[in-house]
C-alpha cells in the first residue's frame, strides 16, 4: 500500500502488524537454511547464508518503514524467536542493538535513501553473530555439551571450524554479505515484487 | 485460510492459560532444545516430554499425539539400549539422529499445540494481563496467525512447481529460490495486507484501549503445569550450585 494516511510519528496498529508479517515471512526464510547447521562446515557458513537470502525480505519490509522503532521491534522479536527455538539468549540483544544502529542510518537518510537502505541490511544482518557467541563465552561448556548431544566427533569437527579467530571474521563477513544480500533483496524487488505490485 | 487459529474453543477438554502455555514453551525450551544442565536434568527432559504428548491428547490431536509419542519413545529407547551396542559410523549416525530427535521433537510439538489450541484473543488477552506493550503483542500476535498461512502457501507453491518439475535435485534446482521462496513471499505479503485491513476494520488501530470476552485465568490444571515448569527450574538451581 503506497498511500500512508498516519502521518504521525507513532507506530499505528498497521505498522505493527506488517512488522508481524515480516517477521513471520524473514523467520520461515531462516528456518529454511537453518536446518544446514546440522552439518559442522555450514554453522560458520550460516554468517553468508543467512544475511544474503535474509536480505529480500528486509528489503521489502524496508519499503515500508517510514517511522522510527520499526526495525528495532523486529531485531528484538528475531531474538524472541531465537530463545524460543533454542539458540540462547544472546541473539535478544544483538538483535536490540544492530537493529537500533540499523534504524539510525536509515533515520540519518529520511527512510527513502536507497544506498542506506542497502547498508541497513549490512548492519541489520549482524545480530546473526548473536548465534555464535556461545562458541566463544563459556566455550568449554558448550562444547562439552555439544560432545554429550551429538558425539565427540561432532563437536570437535565443530570446534576446529570455530577457532577464536573466527570471531571477528564472522562478524565482518556477516557484514558484507548483508550488503550483498541487500542488493539482492533490491535487485529481486525491482523484478519481481513492483511488477506484482506489491511494493 | 485455515481457522483453527480463530476458533473459539467451546470449552470441552482440558484448556490450560496462555500464559502457562508460554511458561512452558520456555521451559521445554531451555531445558529440552537448548538441553541445560547435566546431571538430574537429564531425568527432567523426559518428564517434560511426557507433558507436551499429554496436552496433545487433551488438546484431541490423536494422530500428531500418537506420532510423536511413537518416535520420541523409539529414539530415546534406542539412546539407551542400542547406542552401546554399536560402534564407529553406525553409533554416530544413531547418537545424532537420537539426539536431535529428542532435543527438537518437544519443543516442536509444544510450539504446534500453542499455535493450534490458542486463538489470538485469547493470545492477546494473556500479554496484556501480563502488561507487555501493544508494540510488541500486536507484531507477535500478528506472527503467530501467521505462520500456519505461510507454511500452507508455501505448500500449495510447491505442488505447482513440482508440476513444472521445479524441485530439489531436478534440472532446474538452481532456480528454487526464483520460483519457490519468491511466490511463497508475495502470496505472504498480500495475504497480510488483507489481514491487516480486516484488524483494522475490527477496530486495531483505534486509539482506544480494546476490551477482550476470552475468558482467562489459571486453574487447577495450569496449576499443576506451573509446579512442572517450577520445578525442573529448581533441580536445574539445585543442580548447578552442587546441591544434588
Amino acid at each position: 500500500m503506497s498511500t500512508n494516511l498516519h502521518n504521525s510519528k507513532t507506530l499505528t496498529g498497521k505498522d505493527l502488524i506488517n512488522i508481524g508479517i515480516y517477521t513471520a515471512i524473514y523467520f520461515v526464510i531462516m528456518m529454511l537454511v537453518g536446518w544446514l547447521g546440522f552439518m559442522p562446515v555450514f554453522i560458520p557458513l550460516l554468517a553468508v547464508v543467512v544475511p544474503l537470502l535474509g536480505g529480500i525480505p528486509f528489503m521489502l519490509f524496508l519499503t515500508k518503514v517510514k517511522k522510527f522503532g520499526m526495525v528495532t521491534i523486529i531485531g528484538i522479536l528475531i531474538g524472541i524467536i531465537m530463545l524460543l527455538t533454542g539458540m540462547g539468549y544472546w541473539t535478544i540483544l544483538t538483535g536490540a542493538v544492530f537493529g537500533l544502529l540499523t534504524e539510525l542510518v536509515l533515520k540519518s537518510g529520511s527512510y527513502q535513501s536507497q544506498s542506506k537502505s542497502v547498508l541497513a541490511n549490512g548492519l541489520f544482518s549482524m545480530w546473526v553473530f548473536g548465534n555464535f557467541i556461545p562458541f566463544f563465552v563459556g566455550r568449554e561448556a558448550y562444547l562439552a555439551d555439544l560432545t554429550q548431544r551429538f558425539g565427540a566427533g561432532y563437536s570437535s569437527a565443530l570446534a576446529g571450524y570455530m577457532p577464536y579467530w573466527i570471531l571477528p571474521v564472522l562478524l565482518v563477513l556477516s557484514f558484507i554479505f548483508g550488503i550483498l544480500g541487500g542488493l539482492l533483496g533490491r535487485g529481486i524487488c525491482k523484478k519481481h515484487f513492483e511488477r506484482a505490485g506489491i511494493v | 485460510m485455515k481457522m483453527e487459529t480463530l476458533r473459539r474453543e467451546t470449552g470441552d477438554g482440558l484448556k490450560l492459560d496462555p500464559r502457562t502455555k508460554l511458561l512452558l514453551m520456555l521451559t521445554i525450551s531451555v531445558f529440552v532444545l537448548g538441553s541445560a544442565g547435566g546431571g538430574i536434568m537429564v531425568w527432567v527432559r523426559p518428564v517434560l516430554s511426557v507433558i507436551s504428548f499429554a496436552l496433545l491428547l487433551c488438546d484431541r490431536r490423536i494422530a500428531a499425539a500418537v506420532l510423536y509419542g511413537a518416535a520420541y519413545s523409539i529414539c530415546y529407547a534406542a539412546w539407551w539400549f542400542l547406542l552401546p551396542l554399536v560402534t564407529g559410523m553406525l553409533n554416530f549416525v544413531i547418537l545424532t539422529v537420537c539426539s536431535l530427535f529428542c532435543r527438537f521433537l518437544p519443543g516442536f510439538m509444544t510450539g504446534y499445540y500453542l499455535v493450534r489450541s490458542t486463538t489470538v484473543s485469547e493470545f492477546t488477552a494473556g500479554m496484556r494481563r501480563m502488561h507487555i506493550s501493544d508494540k510488541i503483542v500486536i507484531p507477535l500476535s500478528v506472527m503467530f496467525r501467521f505462520f500456519p498461512t505461510v507454511a500452507e502457501e508455501s505448500r500449495f507453491v510447491q505442488d505447482a512447481m513440482r508440476m513444472r518439475g521445479i524441485r530439489l535435485g531436478s534440472r532446474k534446482s538452481s532456480r528454487i529460490l526464483e520460483y519457490r521462496v519468491i511466490p511463497v513471499m508475495t502470496c505472504a505479503v498480500k495475504i497480510g495486507d488483507e489481514l491487516s485491513a480486516a484488524a483494522l476494520t475490527r477496530g486495531l488501530g483505534a486509539p482506544v484501549r480494546r476490551t477482550n470476552l476470552c475468558e482467562i485465568g489459571f486453574r487447577a490444571q495450569d496449576i499443576a503445569v506451573i509446579a512442572v515448569c517450577l520445578s525442573a527450574a529448581l533441580c536445574f538451581l539445585l543442580q548447578q550450585t552442587g546441591q544434588i
